[in-house]
């Protein structure tokens, strides 16, 4: 008589994990050594759940926090430096359509990146970074970023202009208006906090 | 772990600390630091690769916040980031320790004499590497072998054998029995 083959390892822990086959199921409701073998399987991963867990030695807070800081600026350092490169773009946009016959949309144009240039003095100001803010409106104002970052985008894009000059202006008029809800935000949380 | 900060608070944190507010950003790496190092001291093999692996996770963390939705749990978010630095330093490191050595082989490495019993921490730890890490991912964080194929870059079937070698190796150092 062939003696009974018991369950592997990685059968029994596929039953564990209640994956296993039709045959491990079976053999096991049969045989009190792959049963025995199975508890015991169990209370390993309870007793590797119940492992104390560990402190950090030193708090990195502090280098995670400079190293976040430098990285913010480096971003925002980037985001200025796409703004101006915007701003030289339609500059050099308008030096063109002067040569050219002057059109209604040129004045549009002045306008809106004026507005815009106001607007972004005033939120710059208000130096809005490093307040303490809260969730709701630090939501707010990560979608205004977000949003004022798609548009610069669109103003760095030379085909896209090209393709659309009109286009332009209503980006500007665009860029105006998210900052000044930035602005609006930010001089509203300011109100609050008695700044 | 379960998540310790509730869904609304998370998403709160993460809105505030996108917009620049540190308060906020230390008070998530607050929150999970103990978590992420303890994960990160069962995957590497010294508390100092530990340590640099919280550091680095919370930077990405820091990098990445935007790309947290807020449709799952926070620390299932963080944990993942946690376990693929941890991981990516077997690549980097490009250590040897996939096939399992011979226990003789590892006590000598280690220096010391193998002991007739152990308890479950020393044996845990006494895994190699990558077995530890299969072990500790499967049977503690709750992934899935389809799960840590693709975070170890391997096949399912590799990770459920790897699963089953350790257990046979912690069942031998962990028995009473002389000769373990």
């Amino acid at each position: 008589m062939s003696e009974m083959r018991h369950g592997t390892s990685e059968e029994l822990l596929a039953l564990r994990d209640g994956e296993g086959s039709a045959w491990i199921r079976e053999h096991v409701a049969q045989c009190a050594a792959c049963v025995a073998e199975l508890e015991r399987l169990e209370q390993v991963r309870s007793q590797l759940r119940a492992l104390p867990s560990f402190a950090p030695p030193r708090d990195r807070w502090p280098v995670v926090r400079q190293a976040a800081r430098l990285e913010r600026r480096r971003r925002q350092a980037s985001w200025w430096a796409g703004t101006l490169a915007a701003a030289a773009m339609v500059v050099l946009s308008l030096l063109v359509l002067r040569h050219r016959s002057p059109a209604p949309q040129d004045a549009s144009l002045r306008q809106a990146m004026a507005e815009s240039a106001a607007m972004e003095q005033v939120f710059r100001s208000l130096a809005p970074d490093d307040r303490a803010m809260t969730g709701r409106t630090a939501g707010v104002v990560a979608d205004l970023e977000d949003r004022l970052a798609q548009v610069d985008a669109a103003l760095n894009d030379p085909s896209a202009q090209r393709a659309d000059p009109g286009r332009v202006a209503e980006l500007w008029r665009q860029r105006a208006g998210l900052l000044s809800a930035l602005v609006d935000v930010h001089e509203t949380r300011a109100t609050y906090a008695g700044l | 772990m379960a998540d310790t900060l509730p869904l609304a608070e998370a998403k709160s944190l993460v809105a505030r600390a996108r917009a620049g507010d540190f308060a906020a950003l230390e008070r998530l790496y607050r929150t999970y630091e103990r978590p992420v190092y303890t994960l990160a001291r069962r995957l590497t093999k010294s508390a100092e690769d530990a340590e640099d692996v919280l550091q680095e996770t919370f930077l990405e963390v820091c990098r990445s916040l935007r790309q947290w939705r807020g449709e799952g749990s926070l620390w299932g978010w963080i944990r993942t980031i946690a376990a693929s630095k941890a991981l990516m330093r077997y690549r980097r490191e490009k250590l040897r320790e996939w096939e399992p050595l011979e226990d003789d082989v590892l006590a000598a490495r280690a220096g010391v004499d193998v002991p007739l019993r152990m308890d479950l921490e020393a044996a845990l730890e006494r895994l190699p590497e990558r077995s530890r890490a299969v072990v500790w991912l499967h049977d503690v964080e709750g992934y899935t072998h389809e799960e840590i194929a693709e975070l170890m870059g391997m096949t399912t079937s590799f990770s459920k054998s790897q699963l089953a070698r350790a257990h046979d190796r912690l069942r031998r150092w962990l028995d009473a029995g002389v000769g373990a």
